[in-house]
């Protein structure tokens, strides 16, 4: 059963565009009967409203049951009891309205002195779920989830181009599991008129230089990269073909396990549900399994998947904690935690210092990526080319491509601890109904060699 | 009393305890069904029920909105006191009204009694038709069935009263050999009207002929785009050019009067119309005209909301997502007039090009050039003196819509209902274009 709160407010262009309060509460019953998989959600918490939905789940998968010739086997897992709560320093909840209203309103103003910004936007986001999961073996679990995000969007219009520039992540926002301290430590209005310049600027900037070239990637964009192209594709259930009419399948087969070379020896990831603050800490995953700590690559080896107990009982192990679900209508299915690429010994500044020739690209603008999470493009905001271990002119409509292990592969340095930071991914779909979760991810600069790059024309 | 005139009473009595200024309440019911199958097995199964309510709040020249999801009085008063909160902090400035009550009589609305009574044997039944014909060919199903119905009403302090009941029914199927796949989609309001029959021969057919493709290079390709493909490319120019706002905000390649693409090109929005999912209002419970978007290749004219029609002086034309909102308004029953070349006829008059059955994780690259980038997936073909000739790997693309529909050589006389990744019906023909880019 999830009762979710949300808070979203917006202000476009100096006015208040929208405040909305959306509050959510329902229940979902997942059972299995004759060997198969039956679900039912509902919002009528009434008595006999429940009754009806844990009947036509039964009858659901009973009607499934006729069809399959093989029936469901879960890996074991402990029937656990427990509470966790998100730690915050303030209740972003405890914060009045006029107080985020006020600091959207200087956000905006800070970003309004540049005429060629025709569009600014900024926004604030909160979310408060509480979970209660119960099961017929015994488990009893409560947990609070409390979600906190923020950010603008500058955009500058030219007679020829339209730019958009974004803090301190694009699509809206940065959001993280943490209170309204994270949101002052966002700092939306001292970032605001910084950003508001860089639009503008890129108006006027050179298009991107094309070629094959290093590429540095700044924090945001290496959270996406890992997002698409480690945390994808190391679902479980994909592999098994559950997701190959939709999300797609992996190129990462179980008897790569231990020995497939994912990345370069710079190249650890993980995925661990208990690294606050990210999007995907909680205390247990959607099927009563505790968060933990998963190596996924390991100095560039290819060692671990996300897994539920039906999943990982296909390959002879238990599982990870990786069952989500997108509220109380939705069935619980593999995503993402906090998949994070570990911290190294570099530092952005020692990285453009020991670069010949290359760009340095911020803030994600476009990405797409192949049904087996092979064949990738993005794009970023903007782009600094690198001449000789100096940062130079700024460059417009910067993409790069290439291919997952060999673009891993080809990863030289990432910075350390100091530059890591942990962002939110808050629209990862998957699933049919499509289901948009909210995943985090750790993630610091980083370098790889013979990149291709070009502008978007 | 229907549906609808149940959540019209309960909307009517909400508003009847509103004490000043003015209220919208947007009140739905929904319940959705899906079965969803993998490797010839059904593996997940689901089904949801809720009730959705949305009060907008004017006063003061201030606006307010709350939601809730959930049933009874409590409910609804829960949305009050949230829309209230909310409007306090808003702005006296940039105020939208609301529509007027009367607007006319209803269109049209996709409804079909045998969606809404659909059960879980019916959708595992059908689905089996699948997996029986893939199991014969020795290769496996993947896919989803789903049913749906939503009833909307609409009520307003300015006398609007308006509610809807449609259904939705939407089969996708991908089917995999050892060495490549096929895939093949049905939507219709009718879940009876769906052809499985058809779409199992169309699904496996493809994934037979799609095993070991070959590998072909990137570069400028003639190319044949099927219904699949094309709803992508009309899905995203709705996005990014065809709402008023984009226009009003210098974000829309959309320049009035010019020419853009070729004369084979209209591209319409009509709610109206049996083909596309009809419905007869928008989110502000205004009627949906017909628009046309693109006439013969020029850029004719944008879609409007409230808001976006007082600030070019103009009536909305019925296309308004929830307000307020910072999108715009929106398509959402997009049409490309048909051809009269048949599809097969227009496979032959290719020499050397690229049979696209579908496109996958589009992207927007450049918004105001309509540069997209995308992968091939499942049916990717390269044809040769009017022949398919054989399956070749998947390729990127990364290409400018707007510059692809110039290059329109002939259109289909058949066209096609898809879902885009929006699920907003879209009504597609094969499109024969002169040169699409590939990247990768």
């Amino acid at each position: 059963m999830i009762n979710r709160t949300v808070q979203r407010l917006t202000v476009k262009n100096g006015a208040v565009a929208s405040v909305e309060l959306f509050e959510d509460e329902g229940i979902g019953i997942r059972v299995i009967a004759g060997g198969a998989w039956g679900f039912a959600g509902v919002d009528d918490l009434s008595g006999p409203s429940i009754e009806e939905a844990a009947r036509q789940a039964v009858q659901i998968a009973k009607a499934s049951s006729r069809v399959n010739r093989v029936s469901v086997r879960l890996a074991p897992a402990p029937a656990l009891v427990g509470e966790y709560r998100t730690p915050v320093v303030r209740d972003p909840f405890a914060v009045s309205l006029d107080d985020k209203v006020d600091l959207l309103m200087r956000t905006d103003l800070a970003m309004s002195r540049l005429p060629q910004v025709r569009v600014r936007e900024c926004s604030l986001e909160f979310v408060r779920e509480v979970r209660h999961f119960a099961s017929s073996e015994g488990a009893l679990l409560d947990q609070t989830i409390i979600e906190s995000g923020g950010g603008l969007d500058a955009t500058a219009t030219s007679d020829d181009d339209v730019q958009t520039r974004s803090f301190p992540n694009s699509f809206g926002r940065h959001q993280i599991c943490a209170g309204w301290e994270a949101i002052e430590a966002f700092d939306l209005p001292g970032n605001a008129g910084r950003v508001a310049e860089e639009a503008v600027a890129l108006l006027s900037a050179a298009e991107c230089p094309a070629g094959t070239m290093t590429v540095i990637l700044d924090a945001t964009q290496a959270a996406l990269q890992v997002h698409e192209s480690c945390g994808h594709p190391t679902e479980l259930d994909r592999v098994l073909g559950h997701e190959a009419a939709y999300a797609g399948t992996s190129f990462l087969m179980p008897e790569m396990l231990g020995t497939f070379r994912y990345g370069s020896e710079h190249v650890t990831m993980t995925a661990d549900s208990t690294r606050a603050p990210g999007l995907g800490t909680f205390g247990w995953d959607d099927e009563g399994v505790p968060a933990q700590r998963s190596l996924l690559v390991d100095q560039g080896i290819f060692t671990g998947y996300l897994t539920s107990r039906e999943t990982a009982a296909a390959i002879g192990q238990v599982s990870n904690g990786a069952m989500r679900a997108d509220g109380w209508g939705r069935l619980p299915i593999i995503r993402m935690t906090n998949i994070n690429l570990e911290p190294g010994t570099s530092s952005l500044e020692e990285m453009i210092a020991t670069t010949e020739h290359g760009v340095y690209l911020e803030t994600n603008r476009s990405w797409s990526i192949d049904d087996r999470r092979l064949n990738f493009q993005f794009g970023t905001q903007n782009g600094w080319e690198i001449i000789d271990g100096k940062r130079t002119r700024l460059v417009r409509n910067p993409i790069y491509s290439g291919q997952t292990p060999e673009f891993w592969g080809s990863c030289d340095a990432v910075a350390g601890l100091p530059e890591w930071q942990m962002f939110g991914v808050v629209n990862c779909g998957k699933g049919q109904p499509s289901q948009s979760m909210h995943v985090g991810h750790g993630a610091a600069p980083c370098r790889f060699r013979n990149v291709r790059v070009e502008p978007a024309r | 009393m229907s549906a609808g005139d149940e959540l019209l009473a309960l909307g009517e009595s909400a508003l009847a305890s509103l004490k000043h200024g003015e209220a919208e309440v947007v009140i739905a019911d929904s319940r959705s069904e899906l079965t969803r199958f993998a490797g010839n097995e059904i593996h997940q199964s689901v089904a949801e029920r809720y009730r959705h309510i949305r009060v907008r709040l004017i006063d003061g020249g201030r606006t307010g909105v709350g939601e809730v999801r959930g049933h009874g009085e409590q409910a609804l008063a829960l949305a009050f006191d949230a829309a209230e909160q909310s409007r306090r902090v808003t702005s006296t400035s940039d105020v939208s009204p609301l529509p007027p009550g009367d607007q006319g009589a209803d269109g049209p609305v996709a409804f079909a009694a045998s969606t809404d009574s659909a059960t879980p044997q019916d959708r595992a039944e059908l689905v089996s038709t699948i997996t029986e014909a893939a199991a014969a060919h020795g290769v496996n199903a993947y896919g989803a069935l789903s049913t749906a119905t939503t009833t909307t009403a609409i009520i307003t302090s300015a006398g609007l009263r308006r509610s809807a009941t449609s259904t939705q029914a939407s089969l996708v199927s991908v089917a995999r050999g050892d060495n490549g796949g096929g895939y093949a989609s049905r939507h219709s309001a009718d879940i009876t009207a769906l052809d499985v029959a058809g779409l199992a021969a169309e699904v496996v057919d493809t994934c037979e002929r799609n095993q070991n493709a070959k590998e072909i290079g990137p570069g400028d390709y003639e190319v044949i785009l099927s219904p699949y493909a094309v709803t992508d490319l009309l899905e995203h120019l709705a996005w990014v050019g065809f709402s008023a706002l984009a226009l009003q905000e210098h974000r829309s390649f959309m320049r009035l009067g010019e020419r853009l693409m070729s004369e084979r090109v209209t591209i319409r929005d009509d709610a109206r119309t049996d083909d596309v999912f009809p419905f007869p209002f928008d989110d502000e419970g205004v009627s949906t005209r017909p628009v046309t978007l693109i006439d013969r290749g020029v850029c004719a004219a944008v879609v409007y909301d409230t808001p976006t029609a007082l600030q070019d002086g103009v009536a909305s034309t019925g296309h308004s997502l929830p307000q307020p909102n910072t999108w715009g308004p929106l398509p959402r029953h997009v049409a490309m007039d048909s051809g009269d070349t048949p599809w097969t006829e227009m496979v032959r008059s290719v020499s050397r090009g690229l049979y696209i059955t579908r496109f996958w994780y589009v992207r927007d690259v450049h918004p105001l050039r309509t540069v997209i980038t995308g992968m091939t997936r499942e049916g990717t073909f390269l044809i040769e003196n009017g022949s398919i000739t054989h399956p070749v790997k998947d390729l990127r693309f990364t290409q400018s819509i707007v510059e692809a529909l110039a290059a329109v050589l002939q259109v289909s006389r058949e066209r096609r209902l898809e879902l885009g990744e929006g699920e907003s019906g879209v009504l597609s023909p094969w499109l024969h274009l002169g040169r699409f880019s590939f990247t990768s």
